[in-house]
């Protein structure tokens, strides 16, 4: 700094005048780019709606030897990349075979507006039979309808709601009703407590692994489960 | 004074990421989705805060030590200057390490992240140059 440091010090005026424009078009930047991310027409949860009972979906067998937990938010990228790349895998080596299950909760994050209404449409798809279907369209499309794409996702949920031979109009009456939240608000608890930092997250017995894990972890994880429940072996007899 | 302003916009920069993180301000204004795999990812919290908690942490402290400075009272300071360089240099290793996440271990790329991780090594050049500066002003009295 020395001498010439000196000689800034008692010339400050343009100095603030810069750090005052800096500040205000950060300020200006930050406020822009909240503006942009602003959830005017996101799907409004009525707070006075108790929350449920945690009540997972199940993806596979009830009496597979291995059930996976997983705590996903439909709108998160990690987690549709996730389904879309690696859960195919799983489910035609695992899942198919009979050695896994997933039960799913959703676990809807706070910065993706459009989280909640993804959510209320698996649910309501669930309530026809179709959970899976759904769950495979929504993360397939997360770029149709995230908060990114649109501020009005039901248009994007009704389409899938008839591509999947939903009763749409049973389906739209579901949606609207928003009866499915206290089961979604429950699911989001059960993920509370169990301390669920990041999406997604599979517990696979008494591990807790997060994010978009390659096929061969999972596998690894699910072996590992698996050897717990392979009945002993017998001794051998003395020689 | 550069230092000053550079790290002040690098103050908006982590705040920006910090409000995301904390819920404030919804999605992620980022492009190609990739903000968000970082941001959510296990590494993005440290001592159970979030990283651009710390980096907003980390430009507050340098904009203030390289604001004063700027006053008459520690416009000579050889400390501030070393402070500078050491504060820097720690920024400029743990942006390294941070890229170093990105890339091997969440395998995405937060461009906010990226200008962060320059920003913070311009600071560090700047702020070596500064401590040279120091040290010929002093080799010319």
């Amino acid at each position: 700094m020395a001498k010439k440091s000196v000689q800034k010090a008692k010339n400050t005026k343009p100095f603030i005048g810069i750090l005052v424009a800096i500040g205000l078009v950060g300020v200006a930047a930050i406020g822009y780019l909240a503006t942009r991310s602003a959830d005017a027409e996101i799907m409004r949860i009525d707070t006075s709606v108790p929350i449920g009972k945690a009540e997972s979906y199940l993806i596979g067998r009830e009496d597979a030897p291995v059930q996976v937990v997983e705590f996903a938010d439909f709108e998160c990228p990690s987690c549709g990349s996730w389904a879309t790349l690696t859960e195919p895998d799983v489910r035609a080596r695992l899942i198919n075979t009979g050695q896994v299950a997933i039960r799913f909760y959703d676990f809807p994050l706070p910065m993706h507006k459009n989280t909640w209404a993804a959510s209320n449409a698996a649910a309501c798809a669930a309530e026809q039979g179709k959970f899976v279907e759904m769950h495979d369209r929504l993360f397939q499309g997360q770029i149709e309808w995230n908060g990114e794409a649109t501020s009005k996702p039901k248009g994007v949920f009704m389409g899938y709601a008839k591509e999947l031979g939903l009763d749409v109009a049973k389906f739209e009456s579901c949606f609207d009703s928003q009866r499915m939240i206290p089961r979604i608000k429950g699911n989001r608890a059960e993920a509370e407590r169990r301390q669920i930092a990041q999406t997604p997250t599979f517990v696979i017995g008494d591990k807790a692994i997060p994010g978009d894990i390659p096929f061969d972890q999972f596998k690894k994880y699910v072996d590992d489960e698996l050897a717990k429940h392979a009945p002993a072996a017998p001794k051998s007899p003395a020689k | 004074m550069t230092l000053s302003a550079l790290a002040l916009a690098g103050v908006f920069l982590a705040l920006y990421l910090t409000l995301y993180k904390l819920g404030y301000i919804g999605r992620l204004v980022c492009g190609t989705g990739e903000c968000e795999t970082v941001q959510l990812s296990k590494w993005s919290t440290l001592l159970g805060q979030p990283i651009a908690l710390w980096g907003c942490g980390f430009y507050l402290a340098t904009f203030a030590v390289a604001t004063a400075g700027t006053t008459e009272r520690w416009a000579a300071s050889r400390a501030l200057s070393v402070v500078l360089v050491v504060l820097t240099g720690w920024g400029v290793a743990f942006s390294g390490f941070l890229t170093y996440l990105e890339l091997f271990e969440i395998h995405a790329i937060c461009r906010y992240c990226v200008v962060s991780a320059l920003l913070t090594c311009v600071l560090f050049v700047v702020a070596v140059l500064d401590l040279r500066d120091y040290r010929s002003a002093r080799s010319d009295v």
